[in-house]
Parts: C-alpha cells; structure tokens; sequence
C-alpha cells in the first residue's frame, strides 16, 4: 500500500482533478461567454467545446426526445451481396435524414439485414416518412413553352419521358477512358435501350450547334408532372441539386447516340460525388423493401421532465450519502465525501470527453453508482474502528484496514465489473448504457474510495487534534 | 498550502507505521474471543431459511400457474403513453382506441396519463391511432404522446434470449471467479466450489426472491409496476452483482478467519465472521436504499419498476448474504468435508 501514498500516485489525482475541473466548467465558462443563462438549455448546434472536442454530456434520446427506428431489409436482389446493398442503404437513408437538418443522426447497420436509425427532435412518423420516401428516378426532356419566364433555359419546360427507374439495372462511378475524370455509368435493360436510343437519336440531332435546351437530358429525383405544371413558381426551388434541398441529380447535354442501354454521364464530378450520384440513382431502382420492426419515439418534454427528475434524484441521493457518512464516521466520513465529490467530477468529465451517449438507464446507473462508491469506504472504516479497538494506533489502524480489507473490495469490485461486461454485450440499447455508466462508476470509485479517501487521511491524520478519539474519527481507544 | 507542504511527513509516519504493524503479532488479537458472538445465526439457520421460502415458494407458485405481467420489449406490439392537456376519462381514451380495430387494450397511468396497449403499427399507423385519440379525447400535451414504443415479435425474441444469456453468462462467470478466489482455502479447489457454489445459492435466492415478488404483483395483484421487461432484467443482474458483493465480504472474512484462528471450528468461524462483517453490508445496502428512496420519489414514471426491483433486491441480497450464504457453506461442509 506504500505505492498508493507515493507521490506519483498523487500527482495522478491532482492531475486528474484539474482535468475533471477544466472540463467540468468548460461549459459554465462557455455559457458566460455566450451569454447563455445558466439554467437554459443550450441553443441547438451550439455546443461547448475545448481545444477542438466536444465537453457536453450526449443525452440518448429517451432524454433528448426522438425516435430510434429498427428497419428491417427484405427482397435482397438476387446476384448481389447482401452486405454491399444493406452499407448502400445505409448511405442512401443517411443522404435522405440529412435532408431533415438534425444533430448528430445515427445510422447503424444491426446484423445482415437490418439498419437501424436514431433521430434527435424528429417523430417516428416524420423519420418513417422521410426514410421510406421513394425516389424515384425520373428523365426528362426540354420542350418548348413560350409561358417559361424562370428556370435555367427561359421558353423552356421539363417533359417527363417514358425510360423509368425500374429499366435502370445499375449505376457505377469510374474514370473515364482518359483516366482523368469521373464518370457516372448507366446501364439500362433492354427496354430501356429501345427508349433510350431513340430518345438519344431525336435529342442529338435537336439542334447543329451542341448545347441548345433540346439537346439536355436530365435526371431528377422524385419530379412530379405537378411540378411541371407549376414550373414558373417551383422552377427556382425544384432545379437545386438533391442534397440542397431541390429534386435535381444530373443535367447534361447528350453529346452523342446511345445505342446499347449504357450511358455515360459526365460532368464535372471528384470521385465522392460521382460516387454519391450512383448510390443515389442506384437507390431508385433498387428493389429492397423497407419496414419498421421496432421503434422509439420519446417526446422531448418527457425527456427532460426525466432529466430534471433524475438530476434531483441524484443530488437528494447525494446529499443523503454525504450525511450519513458524517454522522457516521466523523472526520473519515467527510473526507470519504470529498473523496465522493471527486469521483462525481470524475465521472461527469469522462462522461463529457469520452462523448458517449447517456440514456435514462445510464443516469440511473450513475447515481446508484453514487450509493455504491462509499462501499469501499465503509468496509475500510468499519474495518480501522476494529483495528482501533484491537489497541493499534491511528496510523497504524489507518494501514492494517486498508490492507485487509482491500481482497475484499477487490473481489466483490471485480464481480461486478464481470457483470456489467456481460450486460454491456448480451443486452441491447438502454441496458448497454446502464452496464457502461455502471462500469465507468465502478473503476472510478475504486480511484476515489481506495486512492483519494486513503491519501487524504493519510494527510490530515498528521495534525495531532485530528486523532483525539470519538468525536474525530466515530471509535474511542480502548473500548475493546 | 499548508497541507502541501506537510504531505512529505504523512509519507513517513504512515511507512513507520507499517513497520509497526508487521512486528505485530498479527491478527490474534483482533479475533481474540468471539466477542460480538451475541447473535447465533449459523446456528438458526433454519429459520432464516424458512423464511426465505415463506416468500419464494408462494411466488414460485405464481410464476408457473400465472406466469408475469410482460413489459412491451417482450411482448412485442405498439405502446402508446398519452397525457391530455384536460382531464379525460378512460371510456373517451376507450372508445378512441377501439374505433382503430388494432386490438387496443387501454390502462390509467398516474398523473392523468393513459397507457395504450396494440398490436404492431408502424409510425404511420401511430399516427392514426394519435390523431384519432386526439380528435376524441382532446388535445394532447405538447400536441403528441408522451412516448410511442413499437416492438416487432423478432426483436422481443432477441431482447429475451439476449437478458437471460446475460443472467446465465453472468452466474457462470461468478462462480468461476469465486471458485478461482477461494482455491487456495484449506481444501482446495473443492472449498473454493463450496464457497463459489453457496454464493450462486444465495445469489439465486434474490433472483427468485425478486422474480417471485413481481409475478405476484403483476399477475396475482394486477398491479402494472409488476410489469417484466428488460430494465427489470437489468436490475435483476445489478441485484446479482450487489449481491454477490455482500457475500464475497463475508466469505473473505471466512477465508482471513480461517486462517489465523485454529481454537474455533468451522461454525464458530463463519458466525463470528458474519458478525464482523454484519455491519458494512447494513451500512452499505442502506446508503443505496436510501439513493433508491430518493430516486423512486422523484424519478420519472418509466424508471419506478426499475428502481422498486433494485430496492427489492438490494434488500433482499443483503439478507441473503447474511442468513443464507454463510450458513449454505456450512451445511454444504457437513454433506461435503474436506479433510
């Protein structure tokens, strides 16, 4: 036990206790500068951050208010590999949630078929909505419509064509032959080939000169003919890129025939959005069906009426423990609470560097944590009266407890830590945040129960007045 | 600053101190006489396993006529919370719920909340069944339900294999690491069984003892905080940690005990090292239950259960490693000698 009084050892625990206080009142320093009252909650996106990573507890969504969503795959296409189709999807459901503008989305494959999403602030029905979306992939052409006074070819109007998503069997990115450029390939089925190959004949040879407004294919998302209708209102809203907002993918000038059902569109696309086009286009014909076999969705006054309670529970829990311990083992008993409060420090900041998520079960399992961080103590205090009893000195009592009852703290520490193991990779969801706050509580009540409580007794038990009997430390001499 | 600069002394006294301590003749003199011997329990034990089967037997009883009351991760289906900005009464939510056709069953929370039970609908769905409650019933505060929780068939399969593939992994596992811990006890890794095996007993005891109780609530009672689901298999398994916890304080007195007193048999032992460690496990199960008091007072409806079955437990657990462990050890020692 000499080790744990070394210097070292301390000099790890101051360190430790700056770190837990520099990033515990990050957010305190933070909000002074902002201007943000203390018991408002933070506007959204702006969260505290120190030199470069976030310092704010992630609250789950059963504290945030949101919805978490199991989707399940089915109808794989045949010839296809099935992880390959369920990452696209993964990415087609991520493009389609960006759309929503939420905080930190969470799209997760579960298993070999299944996805599963969590959303901040936004309804299972909306999610639903927004995920299951079809988009469909449509072609049009430029027709002539003097009425056209907006868009990008003034006179001009978009004119559905008959080639559909479901003729398309596959979109791919490349270089091209050069090796220079991205590309973005499509093969279309036979069908498809026909329509395309006389769409292709008739638009190249629109005009002589390249680049008139009958020359342009272009690929959407989702176009309807009511758009078309109304194309001198939407016009400006409707022709924006996919990802801003807009159901615009490619506009292009059909630079020669296409013969067999293999287009190629170029553009000026880098590898990532080229990519992005193909999994977008890919995703319109891809025929995986989607549906919700499980779901959350907590409303956000809930959530925070459960923080509010728990940070409650927590404090009266706290202040509960700090008491007792007083009452009960005097001057022990308050550094054992100084020891407490450290290990709250602890806790917190590692809660807010480590970013992890924190659920309701999780808070639950912090302030149980609390109750059961001054285990060590009581064993080891129960453990000095009987020593003191037995005719040891102070000093002396202080040792022979911590050293006895240390196999005992061990072992009971280590079953427990066995336990929120195998929670944390039996259990799913909320549990897991249970067993980790459970698991980070334990290791950190070890550090402040064994380390801090004995180092500090240690240090005031050198001031003579401090060893004088029942008043001090909760056991007379010679009682036994 | 002034405590700084004395740190270095600390270092020294408390080396001097160890010094002194190891001249000591050593722990004879903490055993010395059986002392604080005033309550024979290895000696009653069976009273104190009477009364453990008082309460597991009729809930045990329970558990295979009516089985449990399942929380929604089990059962599988679509549960609905709903809170009205006015009163509303449970006909209006009935009657709303029934219009559906999705096999609603309707149930009064507390504080004006209603809870509604279907089958599987997706967010669509719930949107119907919400708009259409809230067309009948009245607004809604904050204009949706409180929290909507649709679980698939196949994922409550999964939650439940996956919670009693913990509870068994869990158990396993602690019986290995106590046999492992308490191998070197006269008689080897046979008493390390004993001792790892009487620990399992007892942490048994609280599961049952918990499971038994919440099978009478939920089904006998009626009462819906009885409800099993997987936070109440969570706390199942911290109640087994807890437990456990208790219990290796015990058994590591026994062990210490063992060891340096040869005038005591094997009973006298184990009843003085409850004795000396009685007091911790009292003091250390009444702090949690005190946070738990504090956290069933003030946390929110969906954490009650959770927090009951921990208290339940940590009570329970705290008896059982008093009462039951301890004199298990001792019986299984008769049946069992070693050497």
């Amino acid at each position: 036990m000499q080790l744990v009084l070394g210097w070292p050892v301390r000099l790890l625990v101051i360190g430790l206790l700056i770190f837990s206080l520099v990033v515990d009142g990050a957010a305190y320093i933070y909000r002074l500068q902002n201007h943000i009252p203390l018991n408002e909650p933070l506007p959204k996106g702006q969260n505290p951050q120190l030199l470069g990573s976030d310092v704010y507890v992630h609250r789950g969504l059963d504290l945030s208010g949101g919805s978490d969503l199991r989707l399940r795959l089915s109808n794989f296409p045949p010839g296809r590999a099935k992880a390959d189709v369920l990452s696209q999807s993964v990415d087609v459901i991520q493009k389609r949630i960006n759309s929503l503008g939420v905080n930190e989305p969470q799209v997760n494959t579960v298993g070999s078929d299944q996805i599963e999403v969590q959303l901040a602030n936004v309804s299972a029905s909306k999610a639903q909505e927004v995920i299951g979306q079809t988009a469909r992939l449509i072609t049009t052409t430029w027709v002539k419509d003097p009425s056209i006074a907006v868009g990008p070819n003034v006179g001009y109007k978009p004119q559905i064509t008959n080639l559909t998503a479901d003729m398309l069997t596959s979109a791919n990115a490349s270089l091209d032959q050069n090796g220079t450029s991205w590309v973005v390939n499509l093969t279309y089925n036979s069908q498809g080939a026909a329509i395309l190959n006389t769409l292709s004949t008739k638009e190249y040879n629109a005009c002589s000169q390249q680049g008139c407004p009958e020359q342009f294919m272009t690929q959407w998302l989702d176009l309807k003919q009511s758009d078309i209708d109304n194309w001198n209102t939407v016009a400006p809203q409707v022709y924006k890129p996919h990802d801003q907002g807009g159901k615009l993918l490619v506009d292009a000038v059909t630079q020669s025939v296409i013969p067999a059902g293999a287009m190629q569109i170029t553009g000026n696309f880098s590898q990532d959005t080229a990519k992005n086009l193909a999994v977008l286009l890919n995703d319109g014909a891809l025929p995986v069906d989607i549906s919700v076999i499980s779901s959350t969705d907590v409303g956000a006054s809930l959530g925070a009426d459960s923080v509010k309670r728990s940070v409650a529970a927590g404090l009266l829990g706290l202040i509960i423990v700090v008491v007792f311990m007083i009452a009960f083992y005097r001057l022990p008993g308050l550094l054992a609470s100084v020891a407490l409060m450290f290990y709250g420090a602890l806790v917190l900041a590692i809660f807010k560097t480590l970013s992890f998520t924190v659920t309701l079960p999780g808070l639950a399992g912090f302030i149980l944590s609390v109750g059961m961080a001054v285990d060590a103590n009581v064993l080891i205090f129960e453990r000095f009266k009987e020593e003191v009893r037995a005719g040891r000195t102070v000093g002396a009592a202080v040792e022979a407890a911590v050293r006895r009852a240390w196999p005992a703290v061990r072992d009971s520490n280590i079953s427990t830590l066995i336990t929120t193991i195998i929670l944390f990779f039996a259990a799913s969801g909320s549990v897991k945040g249970f067993a980790l706050t459970l698991m980070i509580g334990v290791l950190c009540s070890l550090l402040s129960s064994i380390i801090v409580t004995h180092n500090l007794l240690a240090i005031v038990l050198n001031f003579g007045w401090t060893r004088s009997g029942p008043l001090m430390l909760g056991v007379g001499r010679g009682r036994a | 600053m002034a405590e700084l600069s004395r740190e270095p002394q600390a270092g020294r006294v408390t080396a001097e101190a160890v010094e002194e301590d190891a001249r000591d003749p050593d722990v004879e003199e903490v055993v010395q006489e059986p002392r604080v011997r005033r309550l024979d329990i290895v000696g009653h034990r069976n009273v104190f396993f009477a009364i453990s089967l008082v309460i597991i037997v009729p809930g045990v009883v329970s558990m295979i006529l009516k089985g449990f009351l399942l929380g929604i991760d089990f059962q599988g289906g679509t549960e609905f919370f709903f809170k009205f900005q006015h009163p509303v009464t449970l006909q209006a939510v009935e009657s709303a719920v029934a219009a559906q056709n999705v096999d609603g069953v309707v149930q009064q929370g507390t504080g004006g909340t209603y809870i509604v039970r279907t089958s599987q609908l997706d967010p669509a769905g719930q949107q119907r069944v919400t708009d259409d409650v809230g067309a009948r019933g009245g607004p809604l505060e904050g204009g949706r339900p409180q929290e909507v929780i649709l679980i698939g068939a196949s994922v409550a399969r999964e939650i439940v294999t996956g919670a009693l593939t913990a509870v068994v992994a869990a158990s396993a596992c602690i019986l290995l690491y106590l046999a492992f811990r308490f191998r070197k006890v006269q008689g080897g890794w046979r008493a390390g069984f004993q001792f790892g095996g009487s620990a399992l007993l007892a942490l048994l005891h609280d599961v049952f003892l918990l499971t038994s109780i919440f099978s009478s609530m939920g089904k006998v009672i009626g009462l819906r905080i009885g409800e099993i689901d997987s936070l109440f298999l969570t706390a199942v398994l911290t109640v087994v940690g807890f437990s456990v916890h208790d219990t290796i304080v015990v058994f590591d007195r026994i062990r210490e005990n063992l060891i340096v007193s040869s005038r005591l048999t094997f009973d006298q032992v184990v009843n003085l090292s409850i004795m000396q460690t009685a007091a911790r496990s009292i003091i250390t199960s009444f702090t949690v239950v005190l946070v738990l008091l504090a956290l069933l007072i003030f946390g929110g409806d969906t954490l009650k259960g959770f927090v009951l079955a921990l208290l339940i437990g940590i009570v329970s657990g705290t008896y059982s490693s008093i009462f039951n462990a301890s004199p298990l050890l001792v019986v299984w020692r008769r049946l069992q000698p070693v050497r």
